[in-house]
Formats: structure tokens, C-alpha cells, sequence
């Protein structure tokens, strides 16, 4: 489904992305772990088309297409979704509208019809349920006044309205508590299909027990330094990234 | 050599005789006789500095549109209304409100003793320095609308008075309204000025109001005029103690657009909100200067100006509070944002604050930009087209205001205007 080959990626002119090799294939979940600046949100941002990241060298195929060539709005609009780490507060755009006008493209593109705002409300008071996000919230404005738990259930949500081929979580458990993550973690596993694959970019491995994935990938220092099965982030959290050869830049800090 | 400021062309002090009651006719002779040496704003006059070069009285519009028949619909009203047509009231088109305390007369109406009382009072809201062209609305006005509502009334549904300008001709045209507020007498006030006709024409329109203790008083400004018209308007209020003004100015842009709001908070307690929203597109100007006087201690203001100016239009702001030695106590808030849709367009934006008491609460801030970047990224990444969430995001900026509008027929409309407008702006882009 998506085919990242080569890929480096700088922003400001610093290159953050020195080569970057993965295949992902549908149904499947992966996980990029890595220490603070190992560019794993670089790759997010590159993924969903943020101009301010510049692609050096390399290529993204999606479902065999050019995905670099292509507008944001287009990529998502092919099925790429990110759950952004720091979700927009957009005051005076209410999130129903937001939502509506979201999925209404979506559904043009794919050559449905769009949802009268009826229909639509009722679709998306019963999605807010399963992110246990109060249907009042469909009424402030997108992210407006939200705590950090609710605008991740909200990116959730949106997730789960907008149904993507790909689903990107860029540090979706960061400033989560416990009840949160879980809740959070069983929308993403909601979203978990044999069509649609999900890529989790996270510092720490505790999303990963409520979202087990296929894979694990570890980044450091812009390259994929090591991949495997699940076990592999049950030996970083025991060991962290030193054994690796890898300094993780909040240990030196702690430290 | 220095070359003399130009004054106003004579043309437009030699009005036709009119209908008024005589004390009314001798007011309007004696500030026609004033202004017969006023100097024209230029650059160099500070509150015309952005504008002067807007303004064009030529010789051709000094006429009097002449009064005809009512054009047609005016825009959604949802309560009582007064249509006036070139100056003059339209009775088959209006629908007085018929309610106890509340006495809605034509300038032309009054008996002489009620005149006489209008006549004293008239101009008094607004310091004349500062609104030069309100004194040739006094000049030339040929009626207006005396709206009386006495203590405790209450006028139940909003007014709307539509005032049309039926530009056939060149010309121009005076809309005055005078509102004397009792106590504790509340209304709502929706001041539409629109227009047919394609013909250059002036638009010179002033509105005052008095509010005595307690009275509650909500107006609406709507500026809707066409490409042909060039309007000049003046807004005048003051409050006694505990009376509140709710001011919601929108305004679209033209070939000059000028509105100078003006409120005097006189005695303990008066408070007013005032809002406003101007929008401007293609060569447009629009130009808004309010006041605020803080005389009397314990009066609040609040205020929340927002411009959006696209392609290679002009949008100015000029707020001034000035809080005056004994107005120990006030709260005085006033933000102004703009929002620039295009490198060509301009946006002038001055907060003047003058303090002259010691224990006040005072906030002012003003800013230009464009719309965020990142708030951008996050529409477009979830597959909303790029203009549409332009559009979106246009519209948060001043929808936030136009919410607050509490007459929901005016809402809709300029709603659906500022949509219009704001995805014109996008076109092409």
C-alpha cells in the first residue's frame, strides 16, 4: 500500500531525514519509535504533505502512486490521515462544520453523495460515543477551549468519520492519562481493518499495549536503524535505546 | 505659495427650500451659513488622512436625490419597519409599531414646540470638530425620523428603517434619525442604508441617540450600498447612568465609506458594547473612527473592530477612548483585527488612548495578518479544498462578531453576504 524508499527529508535546510526505507501493506500496524529528534514526527508531517518540510531525495508510492507530487488535500483525500501530535484550535469554525465540510469531500471524492447536515449529525453524535467525547463538543469551535485528552479523542474521531486507507498517529498518547490512552487506543483499534493500515509514531512503548502492532521500527538519527516484531518494543522499554548504540537525547537530559 | 485648503463647493449650501417646521428650517440655515467656509478634509486633516483622497464632493452630486417611489424589497426585516426613499418616509411600504410610550414621527411632523425641542438637541451627541460632514447632513437634511420612547417603554420587536438611495440621478441624499430614550425604555434599532440606480451619488447619514437612566438600546448598522454610492455616516450616543448601548456596525466596502462612531458615557453605570465588521474587496475603501468618552466614573466599554481587506482595497480603523480626570473606575477594553487577503490590499489601523484618571482598567490591542498557516494545513490535511477552507477560516474571523448580532434576520443576511464576499476574495486565488 505505501512504499517509502530513500527518503530524506530537511526543514530550514538541515536534513532530518537521511533514508528512509519502509513497506507497509494493508491490515498491517506498524510502530516508529524512536528518542526525541530522531525525526519521527519529520516523517509524519513529510507523509501528510506539511510544506514546511522540503523532500531532498527519494519517493513515496501510495497503492503504486507518486504521493509526493500530490497537495495535502489530495493525499488525504486518497486515504492518508494524520492525527496531529498538537491539533488546531480553530476559534469561530464550529467542529460540526469542520466535520461536515471534511466528510462531505471525502465522500464527493469517492462518488457519494454528500450528507445532508441531518444525516450528518446523527453519524457523528454516534462516532463522538465511541471516543466518549460529549456531543457538545460538535458544537464549540474545532478544538477551541478542548484539554489535550479531548483533542486527541477528537483527531479520533475524526479518523473514524473520515475512514483513511492510512492512519498516521503522530505521539497520539502523548499527555494522555491511563483512562484516555484506553479509550483512544480502542477508537484506533476500531479503525483496524484488512483494507486499512496504521503507522504509530511514539517516544514510549505503553501505547503499544493496547495497540499491539505488527511492527516496530526504531528510528535514530533520520534512518531506521532496526526493525521487528512486537518483542522489539518490549526490549526498548526494558532497555532502552542505549543498547542500540542510540543516546536518547531526554536520558542525556536526565541525566 | 501655499495653496489654500479647497472649501465646499457653494452648490451644496444653496438647498431648496424644505417641509420643515420652522425652528427645524432655521437650524438647518445656520449650519448651512457655517459651513460655507468649511476647509475640506486633505491628507493633513488627522482624521481624514487615509480618506481624503476618497472623498470627491464634486458640484454633480450637490442635488438632492429627488424623492420618488419605493424601489422595491428592501432586505429581510423581521419586525417593525420604515422605509425612506431618497430622504423621504414611504408610508404603504413601512409598518409602524403601534405600542404605548413609543411615538415614531417625521421631522416634517412635528409641531413647532417639539421641533424647537428637536432642534436644541440635534448635533448635540457628536463633537462637531471631529464630524465635519455630519454638520451638512444638519444643513441639508429635508426630514428625518424622531423616535420617542418615553420612561419604561419598551418597543417589543426590532425597527428596521430602510433608508434607500434611488441614485437615477447624480445627487446626494441626508438620512438623519434622532432617538430620545427614556428611562428604562428599551429598542432595537436596524439601520439599513442600501440603493438602486447607478448614477454617483452621496449618502450623508446621521443618527443620534440620547439615552436617559437605565435605557437599553441595540442598534444595527448595516452599510450595503452599491459600487455608485459614496457614504458618509455619523453615529452619535449618550448615556446616563446604568444606560447600555449595543452597537453592531457592518459594513461592506464602496468608493468611500466612512462611519465615525461617537459615545459619551455621562453618568455611573452606562456601559456600551460596540462591534463592528468592514469588509472591502477590489479597488473598495472603508473607513470607521470611533469614540469613546469616559466622563463620568464606573462605565464600561468594550470593543472589538475587525477588517478583512482583499485584492487592492482599503481598510482603516481609528479608535480613540479617552477617559476623562473624575472617570475614576473605568473599564475600557478595544481590540482591533485584520485580516489581509491580498499583498496589494492596505489596512490602517491607530488606537489613540488619552488617560486622564489614575484607577481605571484600560486594554487595547491591534493587529494585521493573514489567516494561519497552520490552521490551514489542518483543514486542507483532512481533504477540505484549499478555498473552501480559506473560506472557513475568512469567516471565523468575523463570524465571532456577527453572532453576537441579536436580531437573527440580520444575521442570515449579512451571513450570507460575507460568504459571498469572502469566497469572491478566494476566486482565481
Amino acid at each position: 500500500m505505501l512504499s517509502i524508499r530513500n527518503l530524506h527529508a530537511a526543514v530550514d535546510g538541515k536534513e532530518i531525514l537521511k533514508g528512509i526505507d519502509l513497506e507497509i501493506k494493508p491490515g498491517e500496524v506498524h510502530a516508529i519509535m524512536g528518542p526525541n529528534g530522531s525525526g519521527k514526527s519529520t516523517l509524519s508531517a513529510v507523509l501528510a504533505g506539511n510544506e514546511a518540510y522540503e523532500v531532498t531525495e527519494g519517493e513515496v508510492l501510495l497503492d503504486g502512486e507518486n504521493l509526493l507530487d500530490k497537495e495535502t488535500e489530495e493525499r488525504a483525500r486518497d486515504g492518508i490521515f494524520l492525527a496531529f501530535q498538537y491539533p488546531v484550535e480553530i476559534p469561530g469554525v464550529s467542529n460540526l462544520q469542520f466535520l461536515r465540510t471534511a466528510v462531505n469531500a471525502m465522500r464527493v471524492h469517492r462518488g457519494l453523495e454528500e450528507l445532508s447536515a441531518v444525516d450528518f449529525m446523527k453519524l457523528a453524535k454516534e462516532t463522538t460515543k465511541q471516543v466518549d467525547l460529549d456531543p457538545a463538543f460538535l458544537k464549540r469551535g474545532v478544538n477551541e477551549g478542548f484539554s489535550g485528552g479531548e483533542k486527541k479523542r477528537n483527531e479520533i474521531l475524526q479518523a473514524l468519520l473520515l475512514e483513511p486507507r492510512l492512519a498516521i498517529l503522530d505521539e497520539t498518547d502523548s499527555g494522555l492519562d491511563i483512562d484516555a490512552l484506553k479509550v483512544v487506543a480502542d477508537g484506533v483499534n476500531a479503525l483496524r481493518s484488512p483494507e486499512r493500515a496504521v503507522l504509530m509514531v511514539t517516544h514510549y512503548q505503553r501505547l503499544l499495549n493496547h495497540i499491539v502492532p505488527d511492527y516496530v521500527h526504531v528510528l535514530a538519527g533520520g534512518k531506521i536503524v532496526k526493525s521487528g516484531g512486537r518483542e522489539l518494543a518490549l526490549e526498548l522499554e526494558e532497555r532502552g535505546y542505549g543498547w542500540l548504540g542510540i543516546k536518547d537525547s531526554d536520558e542525556v537530559e536526565a541525566g | 505659495m501655499m495653496k489654500a485648503a479647497p472649501t465646499l463647493s457653494s452648490a451644496f449650501l444653496e438647498a431648496a427650500g424644505s417641509k420643515l417646521p420652522a425652528p427645524l428650517q432655521a437650524l438647518r440655515e445656520q449650519r448651512g451659513k457655517a459651513l460655507a467656509d468649511m476647509p475640506l478634509p486633505t491628507r493633513k486633516t488627522e482624521n481624514w488622512k487615509y480618506s481624503s483622497r476618497y472623498l470627491k464632493l464634486t458640484d454633480e452630486l450637490a442635488a438632492s436625490l429627488p424623492a420618488g417611489r419605493n424601489c422595491g424589497p428592501g432586505l429581510a426585516v423581521d419586525g417593525y419597519h420604515i422605509v425612506i426613499h431618497n430622504g423621504v418616509l414611504v408610508p404603504e411600504a413601512s409598518d409602524f409599531p403601534d405600542v404605548d410610550g413609543i411615538e415614531i414621527r417625521s421631522f416634517v411632523d412635528l409641531d413647532d414646540e417639539t421641533a424647537q425641542q428637536l432642534a436644541d438637541r440635534l448635533d448635540n451627541t457628536l463633537d462637531n470638530n471631529a464630524v465635519q460632514m455630519a454638520r451638512l447632513n444638519t444643513a441639508r437634511f429635508e426630514d428625518g425620523l424622531y423616535i420617542r420612547l418615553r420612561q419604561d417603554a419598551v418597543l417589543d420587536r426590532p425597527l428596521f428603517v430602510i433608508f434607500e438611495a434611488d441614485a437615477e440621478a447624480a445627487g446626494s441624499v441626508y438620512p438623519r434619525i434622532y432617538v430620545d430614550a427614556g428611562a428604562n425604555s428599551q429598542m432595537t434599532l436596524v439601520e439599513e442604508y442600501i440603493s438602486t440606480g447607478d448614477q454617483t451619488a452621496l449618502v450623508d447619514a446621521v443618527t443620534e441617540f440620547s439615552l436617559a437612566d437605565g435605557a437599553n438600546v441595540t442598534n444595527v448598522r448595516l452599510s450595503l450600498e452599491g459600487e455608485n454610492i459614496h457614504h458618509i455616516g455619523a453615529t452619535g450616543a449618550r448615556l446616563l447612568g446604568h444606560a447600555r448601548l449595543d452597537s453592531h456596525c457592518v459594513g461592506f466596502g464602496g468608493p468611500l465609506r466612512r462611519h465615525d462612531l461617537q459615545v459619551r458615557l455621562e453618568a455611573p453605570g452606562a456601559n456600551c458594547r460596540l462591534n463592528g465588521v468592514a469588509v472591502t474587496q477590489d479597488k473598495q475603501h472603508f473607513d470607521n473612527h470611533t469614540t469613546v468618552e469616559h466622563v463620568a466614573p464606573h462605565c464600561d466599554s468594550e470593543e472589538t473592530y475587525r477588517n478583512i481587506a482583499a485584492d487592492e482595497s482599503h481598510a482603516i480603523f481609528n479608535g480613540r477612548i479617552h477617559i476623562h480626570k473624575d472617570a475614576q473606575k473605568s473599564n475600557a477594553n478595544m481590540s482591533n483585527k485584520n485580516l489581509l487577503l491580498s499583498t496589494g490590499a492596505e489596512i490602517d489601523t491607530k488606537p489613540e488612548l488619552e488617560i486622564y484618571a489614575d484607577d481605571v482598567k484600560c486594554a487595547h490591542g491591534a493587529t494585521v495578518g493573514q489567516l494561519d498557516e497552520t490552521a490551514l494545513f489542518y483543514l486542507v490535511s483532512r481533504g477540505i479544498d484549499r478555498r473552501e477552507a480559506n473560506t472557513l477560516l475568512s469567516m471565523a474571523f468575523i463570524n465571532e462578531l456577527i453572532e453576537q448580532i441579536p436580531v437573527e434576520a440580520v444575521r442570515e443576511t449579512v451571513q450570507a453576504r460575507l460568504n459571498r464576499f469572502i469566497e469572491q476574495a478566494f476566486e482565481g486565488a
